[in-house]
Formats: C-alpha cells, sequence, structure tokens
C-alpha cells in the first residue's frame, strides 16, 4: 500500500474542502479513521489467504454504502439525519467520498493492486498506464484490448494480476507468507518524489485552511 | 516537464479545498489556470535553450507575488485590491500564488522531471526523489535528502546540460503531448473532476 500517511494527506486535502460549512475537528477525525479503516484487512491475512486488500478493498462496499446513504437520507424519517442532523450526512457522504476516491483508487494503482469487485469475482487487478497524444493520436496504455495470434479471440488487459490464492500484498503486519530466515518489516512513510509531494500537499493544506483569514461566509 | 493536466488538477483541489466562501466557477478557473501556468516556459525553449521548468518555474516568481500581495493587503492603508476586488479578491489571490507554487511547480520539484528551482541565479535543477521507510531490519531508511548538492537534493544537471522534455521541444524522444504518465497521476485527475461536482452537491444539499 502506499502508506496510510500518504491516503491520510491525500484524503484530508479533499476532504477540507468537501467538509465546507461543517469542517471541524471532530469531522477530520472521522473522516481519518475511515481513511485508515481498511488496513483493518491485513489482520484478517492470518486466518484468510490474500485478505489484505481484499475484503475492505473493494468497489462493492463503497456501492453498497453510497446505496444505503442514498436510501437512508431520502428518508422522511432519516436515521443518519435524526441523529446527527445536516452534519451528520455531510461528513458521512465526504467520508465514503475519500475513501473510493483516495484510498481505494490510489492502491488500485499501487503493487498487485486490489481485489476490485470481490466478493463477485476473486480478481486481484493494478491499474497502470499512460495517457499521451502523438502522431499515432490519442493513446491510452491503461487497458490493453488485442486480439489473441492463435485462437483470435479478443484479449482485454487490465492489468489482471491474480487472485486471493496466488496474490499477496506485503504489509508490516504480514510481511510474507513463507516466514524463512529474520523478518523485515517495513512501515513506508512516502516512496518515490509523487508520495512525499502529497504528503507536503496534506499538510500545507491544513496550515492553509488554518490560516486563512475567515470570512463571516465561510461560518454560515 | 510532468503532465500540465496533472497540474490543473492539483490546482483544482487546492481551489475546492481553500476557497471558501469565494468558492465559484471563476475564482476555480482562476486558481487552475495559476497552476497550469508555469508550464508556459516549455513555450520559450525553441527560442532559449533550457528554459522549461526554469524560467516559470523558479521559487523566486512566486515568492515575489506573495510579497507583493502582503504588502498590499496588510502593510498599505489602503489595499488596492481589496479596494478593486473585495474580500474576494484577496482570498483568490493568495490561493491563486498558492496553486502556482504548489500545483504548478511543486508536482515537477517531486519527480525526475526536476525544476531550476532558483533560475536566473542558479541553472541547477533539482529533484526531490527517494523513499522514506521504518524498516525493523534497517531501521530509518532516508533518501530523499543527502547527496552532496544544495540541501543534498538529487540533480540531474543545469540548463546548460540537461534537456527537460516537452511536447514543443522533444529532445532525442518521440514528440509526445503527454496527459497521464501513471496510474496515481490518473487517480488524482479522476479525484480532482469528481470533487468539484461533490463540492457543488454538498453545498447545495447541506443548506
Amino acid at each position: 500500500m502506499p502508506s496510510s500517511v500518504v491516503h491520510a494527506a491525500l484524503g484530508l486535502t479533499v476532504a477540507v474542502g468537501l467538509l465546507g460549512a461543517h469542517y471541524d475537528r471532530r469531522a477530520l477525525g472521522v473522516v481519518l479513521a475511515v481513511i485508515v479503516a481498511p488496513e483493518l484487512d491485513s489482520l484478517l491475512g492470518f486466518v484468510m489467504s490474500g485478505a489484505h486488500r481484499t475484503v475492505f478493498h473493494t468497489l462493492v462496499l463503497s456501492i453498497i454504502g453510497a446505496a444505503v446513504l442514498y436510501w437512508d437520507t431520502r428518508r422522511d424519517d432519516s436515521w443518519l439525519r435524526n441523529r446527527w442532523g445536516s452534519y451528520g450526512v455531510q461528513v458521512a457522504w465526504v467520508a465514503l467520498f475519500v475513501h473510493t476516491f483516495t484510498h481505494i483508487a490510489l492502491d488500485w494503482t499501487h503493487l498487485d493492486g486490489i481485489n476490485l469487485v470481490w466478493p463477485l469475482l476473486d480478481q486481484f487487478v493494478a491499474l497502470d498506464g499512460e495517457l499521451y497524444i502523438s502522431s499515432e493520436g490519442v493513446v491510452q496504455t491503461f487497458v490493453d484490448v488485442s486480439l489473441d495470434p492463435t485462437t483470435g479471440q479478443q484479449v482485454v488487459d487490465a492489468g489482471q494480476s491474480g487472485t486471493t490464492q496466488s496474490v499477496h500484498v506485503s504489509t508490516p503486519v504480514q510481511p510474507t507468507t513463507e516466514p524463512e530466515g529474520p523478518v523485515d518489516r517495513r512501515f513506508p512513510i512516502a516512496v518515490h518524489g509523487w508520495q512525499l509531494y502529497v504528503v507536503c500537499l496534506g499538510l500545507f493544506t491544513l496550515v492553509a485552511r488554518r490560516l486563512q483569514t475567515p470570512h463571516r461566509r465561510d461560518e454560515q | 516537464m510532468s503532465p500540465t493536466l496533472v497540474s490543473l488538477a492539483v490546482g483544482v483541489l487546492l481551489g475546492v479545498a481553500l476557497l471558501g466562501a469565494a468558492f465559484d466557477r471563476r475564482s476555480l478557473a482562476i486558481v487552475a489556470l495559476a497552476a497550469a501556468l508555469p508550464d508556459v516556459d516549455a513555450l520559450l525553449s525553441p527560442f532559449l535553450s533550457g528554459s522549461t521548468n526554469a524560467v516559470l518555474h523558479t521559487i523566486f516568481i512566486p515568492a515575489v507575488a506573495a510579497t507583493v500581495l502582503y504588502y498590499d493587503t496588510t502593510r498599505r492603508e489602503t489595499s488596492w485590491l481589496r479596494g478593486r476586488f473585495g474580500w474576494y479578491g484577496v482570498r483568490v489571490a493568495w490561493i491563486a500564488i498558492a496553486a502556482y507554487a504548489v500545483a504548478g511547480i511543486g508536482v515537477d520539484l517531486f519527480s525526475t522531471e526536476s525544476v531550476a528551482l532558483l533560475y536566473p541565479v542558479s541553472g541547477r535543477y533539482y529533484a526531490v526523489v527517494g523513499k522514506f521507510v521504518l524498516s525493523t531490519q534497517e531501521g530509518i531508511v532516508q533518501t530523499y535528502v543527502g547527496g552532496d548538492g544544495w540541501l543534498g537534493l538529487a540533480s540531474p544537471g543545469t540548463t546548460e546540460t540537461h534537456h527537460v522534455a516537452s511536447w514543443l521541444n522533444p529532445g532525442d524522444g518521440e514528440r509526445r503531448l503527454r496527459l497521464v504518465e501513471s496510474g496515481w497521476q490518473a487517480v488524482v485527475v479522476l479525484t480532482a473532476a469528481a470533487a468539484v461536482p461533490a463540492k457543488a452537491l454538498l453545498d447545495g444539499g447541506g443548506r
């Protein structure tokens, strides 16, 4: 995984703006907890093969979450609105947005990717490629569609990497599934320039938001 | 140079995060344009060699802009900007400068593309690349800083010796207008594209 520090930094950058009038320390805390929580599936790795990046790193969870949230907040007698008011509704939607875009989507692009639609389909997918315009026109290499030369069938390569049986994405909790020799548990803070950039971007956004002169319309 | 689309996307994210009560279509467009502005120096590349990621990617431009803005809005009796555009103008100006520095220059600085940060005082390109990992076997591994150069940052050369490829002046490579180079950049672009309608929906529904 890009470290939880990177997830948190990008997530908070987005959350600061989307929380809008409901921006406060408690809302940030809730969003932060939601960003970090999916890593708990690392612990399930001891009892289920390939659980990390599968159980809580699936888009199915986001879709169910969005459906439940939409259904509840559209009712006259919404549980969430009765309990927490419009504050609760906004924080819930922001947490879902941040979870989907800055945790699940970001992990999709990293190492073996995520088990995208588990449990509907057990298939890890990694998003990698580029998009550019050259003399050949617009070229994208995220999803390669080609014809198999022997069978003549269409082959779609979207970065499929394996199933829960074959893929183990290393975590500090369970660095490898084959314990041999001294175990090296690695907690990455940032790897590559861009991850450090995202961490700095998150810190900058939080500090800038704090230092801003408040305006009466911000408080509405 | 890094794709301008990525700088635009980070600029939009900063605008969504910080514009607050000044958030509207016009202010967001100004902030996004400020984030893309440094990449205009690639257009000078055919006339002035070594201008890509140097002429407009220097830290002095946002530093001078911030100083002028601070002087105008805080030190003077009557601020020109506040008199002309009010509170809205001051907030948008600050965030546009931040977007220029953080989204415009920063994206290139934290990549192998590298930026001549102190141009024209120095023509040396700098790149913040490396890793920072805590390991139970090796302890703290930190390679972002530690070279011999200024601040120990990595440097691929100077404006004399190092060519930064761009669409207009690709150097030895193929001419490509790069929009997205990797998975994480795609995610940042998608997130920014989704954050704008999400902000509009949430602000509209919350009140």
